[in-house]
């Protein structure tokens, strides 16, 4: 059940955007002000970079999955650790994308919502999804893809008009260190090319077109790039106080009175955009569990991700404060560990050990070769 | 074994229970006995004259070689004459229209194709009707519709694969396909699955959908349909392989992916702008059929509040005194057009008219006059109802659908109209129908098959075969070598 380069592509898009137009632009503003957008631009173009380079690693590997891969170029003990540091990376992800969508359900439709509510169907939703694997995770966000860059777009156009572009001014005024601990506090909603750790193996690379991932990224950078200039330049200081990038530059939310026709489909389609998200990160973190345990089969790993999914949302319900999890030293050290610095040993590890495995050539450097003219 | 043919054709009528419609007729020929034998109803007493009882009867030259290569060559008129080594063999082609010759002390009994075909004339099906194009449908008799297959395809390539299914019917399905285009896997697959079913009869194309099927339980159609020749080569031509069954005018195609659905034959025969156009709107016409009396319920039990001012007003002024919920509303208007529906469906045509007045006209108007629902909510309804028949083929699934898309509406709300066409999204997504997946060419994507997705190109710009379908990919050039044009 492989996914084809083109579909890579669009989840590479897809969760380049996901956690990007909810409540990241208005938390990094508390710090870095009116330059936010830089600092999710810098912290995306790594993650850009990151993406490329864990792919190239991905068509490097002839092995199944990425446990293989792990030992054959770090050995049998570090790729077990990784994979445990890894679920728990998978995990906080997935607890922020389901608690996000719960919050943005609850917030844009609904007076008040029972938990139970919104977590079960959410759960026969990722259930099924996670039952049929990757290619039907990949198949589906073909499917909305398209709508929802082009809803976002239509969302961040039709409020254009009422931007202040002296809100972005004066610029750097309390220079880049602001800025450099806002991308430290807020590292967890990046690293979004985690979960092509969880591929190897699992992607068709023939009819492969080079630049298609490059393409789909930098697509979802402007399209990020895009909304969070709209929403800076309309709300400015203000911006820590609206909780959903997205519906909020619409002026979209039942409890607010100026009410857009169309913007409510566009809401809708990110709604389902965090489903699949959630499906995604679930896949990930179930392939995790299987290769940290050793475990073949995907019913008990399935289970554990719905049942956490479950628990967190009650717990969620319960507790005060969500955000000071994501917002923890822990949640960036663990963000910067899994996303930056696994792919790097990884392929550190991997010249490394092609290295050992080149058979030397002797005499080869003095070999003097005549060429008749 | 040597047959004698007075006690051969008591055997056979004792097989046959003494049934009446089995006839004989004893000649003698060369001074041997010779039995001919027949189901009367079945076979065309003309043809059985002309082919049998003159040509022996009337011979008179002298014999020169033994009785059964004499009447093989010299004497039967007819285009085919079978042999068979045992009775069983012999019987089972009697019942299917051909009449058999058993000569006393011979070896081996001759079969002869006197069959009379009973079938209806060959006229437009009522599902595939078109506005250009050709209106010629499949009939009831597996002999015609390969005939109009072979009509327009002139080729050593077209392959016809007959074989019978059913223990007590033995009807003749064929199997058929391009040899250099189709899939060899597909075809052998489907083959297989063939050869393994064993049931009683098969009355109808449908009756093997179950067996061919990968999701039998699944409510969604996973093979094609087609009820016209044109439509079936067209589909023939991209890979597919047809299974003709006799005794029914539907062809089933293999593999099928949803957008066939959208497709239509007129389609090919109009311009492509419009074309695009029309499947545009026949896919919202779907989602419309299908989640509009959904979103209808959510918005006026849950979100009310996003309904523009003055459309509310407007909503909440039509509601004033229904005493229902407008889950209740809707879902009993659904209901009733399901009624109406199925009512129409069975009854006699000229009452069909009169019904749809009663239906839409008195039904409606009074239900609204009587204040038990809203007129939005008949028009909401009424939209849903029409835009279902956009894809005839699917409309049962579309029904259910709705149905769901209505509780789940006054359960859940928008969010779960919105989990719920993820999840059937997901669950199409899911399928594969021989090798080619159910929503391809748009998940997977494939940019070659664009050209006859949602929009059509020019014909002469259509130079492969999809990609979708599993097909010969050696051969995926639809004219060949273009250097010979």
């Amino acid at each position: 059940m492989k996914i084809n380069y083109r579909q890579l592509s669009i989840l590479v898009f897809m969760s380049f955007i996901a956690l990007k137009c909810l409540a990241l632009p208005g938390l990094l503003y508390v710090e870095s002000k009116n330059m936010s957008m830089v600092v999710t631009l810098v912290l995306m173009f790594v993650d850009f970079i990151y993406a490329l380079l864990i792919i190239d690693l991905m068509k490097k590997s002839n092995e199944k999955n990425i446990l293989d891969f792990m030992t054959r170029c770090l050995g049998p003990v570090l790729p077990r650790i990784f994979m445990a540091v890894l679920i728990v990376k998978y995990a906080l992800v997935v607890a922020n994308i389901s608690k996000g969508l719960e919050f943005f359900v609850v917030e844009n439709f609904y007076n008040s919502l029972n938990w139970i509510v919104f977590v079960l169907p959410l759960i026969i939703l990722v259930g099924f999804m996670l039952y049929k694997g990757i290619r039907n995770i990949a198949r589906v966000s073909e499917l909305i893809c398209w709508a929802i860059f082009f809803g976002c777009l239509y969302i961040a156009l039709k409020s254009i008009a009422g931007i202040d572009v002296l809100n972005f001014l004066p610029a750097f005024h309390e220079g880049a260190l602001p800025l450099i601990k806002s991308g430290y506090t807020h590292m967890s909603w990046f690293g979004s090319s985690t979960f092509l750790l969880m591929l190897f193996g699992k992607v068709d690379f023939t009819n492969e077109k080079k630049l298609q991932v490059v393409k789909y990224s930098f697509l979802a950078i402007a399209l990020v790039m895009f909304v969070h200039l709209v929403f800076y330049g309309l709300f400015d200081v203000t911006s820590p106080t609206h909780n959903f990038c997205i519906s909020d530059i619409s002026q979209y939310s039942s409890g607010q009175s100026s009410i857009d026709e169309l913007s409510w489909l566009v809401v809708s389609l990110w709604v389902t955009a965090q489903a699949v998200q959630l499906a995604l990160f679930g896949y990930a973190m179930i392939q995790a569990i299987k290769f940290t345990f050793n475990i073949k089969s995907n019913v008990f790993p399935i289970l554990f991700v719905l049942i956490y999914i479950f628990v967190w949302s009650f717990v969620g319900e319960q507790t005060v404060g969500l955000e000071r999890i994501f917002l923890s030293h822990f949640s960036s050290i663990l963000t910067i560990f899994t996303a930056y610095v696994i792919p790097l040993i990884l392929y550190v590890g991997y010249v490394v050990e092609r290295g050992k495995g080149k058979p030397k050539k002797k005499g080869a450097k003095n070999e003097k070769v005549k060429v008749n003219i | 074994m040597k047959f004698n043919a007075v006690e051969t054709k008591k055997d056979i009528e004792q097989k046959l229970h003494n049934s009446s419609d089995l006839k004989s007729r004893t000649v003698q020929f060369f001074e041997k006995t010779i039995v001919l034998m027949y189901i009367a109803d079945i076979t065309d007493n003309v043809l059985f004259n002309q082919t049998l009882i003159a040509p022996i009867t009337n011979y008179n030259k002298p014999l020169e070689k033994d009785v059964i290569t004499e009447l093989k060559e010299k004497v039967l008129a007819s285009h085919e004459v079978i042999e068979y080594e045992t009775i069983e063999e012999a019987m089972d082609d009697m019942l299917s229209g051909k009449s058999i010759v058993i000569v006393d002390g011979e070896e081996k009994i001759l079969g002869l194709d006197t069959e009379k075909i009973t079938t209806r004339p060959v006229m437009e099906p009522p599902t595939s009707v078109v506005v250009k194009g050709p209106r010629e449908g499949f009939t009831e008799s597996i002999k015609y519709n390969i005939a109009l297959i072979r009509k327009r395809v002139r080729t050593p390539d077209l392959v016809v694969n007959i074989m019978d299914i059913g223990e007590l019917t033995k009807t003749q399905v064929g199997v058929v396909y391009f040899d250099s285009v189709a899939d060899k896997t597909v075809v052998s697959d489907i083959e297989k699955k063939l050869k393994k079913i064993k049931i009683d009869g098969v009355l109808d194309a449908h009756y093997l959908i179950s067996y061919l099927q990968r999701n039998s339980k699944s409510m969604f159609k996973q093979i094609g349909d087609v009820e016209k020749p044109d439509v079936l080569v067209g589909k023939m031509l991209e890979g597919r392989v047809g299974i003709i069954v006799d005794g029914s005018p539907i062809v089933l195609t293999m593999p099928f992916v949803l957008v066939e659905d959208l497709q239509n034959s007129d389609d090919y025969y109009s311009q492509p702008i419009r074309v695009g156009f029309v499947r545009v709107l026949r896919l919202l016409g779907v989602i419309l059929a299908v989640v509009l009396p959904g979103v209808f319920i959510a918005l006026e039990i849950y979100h009310y509040k996003i309904i523009p001012t003055e459309f509310l007003v407007t909503i909440m002024n039509t509601r004033q005194g229904i005493p229902f919920s407008p889950f209740v509303e809707v879902f009993f208007l659904v209901v009733l057009f399901e009624i109406l529906y199925e009512a129409n469906l069975r009854m006699p045509q000229y009452f069909g008219m009169a019904m749809s007045i009663v239906g839409a006209l008195i039904l409606g108007e009074t239900t609204v006059n009587a204040g038990l629902v809203s007129p939005p909510a008949v028009m909401i309804v009424a939209l849903s109802g029409i835009t279902f028949y956009i894809v005839p083929s699917q409309a049962a699934q579309f029904s259910l659908l709705r149905l769901a898309a209505c509780v789940i509406g006054a359960c859940l709300g928008l969010y779960g109209m919105l989990i719920f066409c993820v999840f059937i999204l997901s669950y199409l997504s899911s399928f594969d129908s021989y090798k080619s997946a159910y929503l391809a060419p748009t998940a997977p994507y494939i940019d070659r098959d664009q050209q006859d997705n949602f929009k059509r190109d020019l014909i002469k710009n259509m130079k492969k075969r999809p990609k979708s379908i599993a097909n010969n990919s050696k051969n995926a050039d639809r004219r060949g070598d273009e250097n010979q044009l």
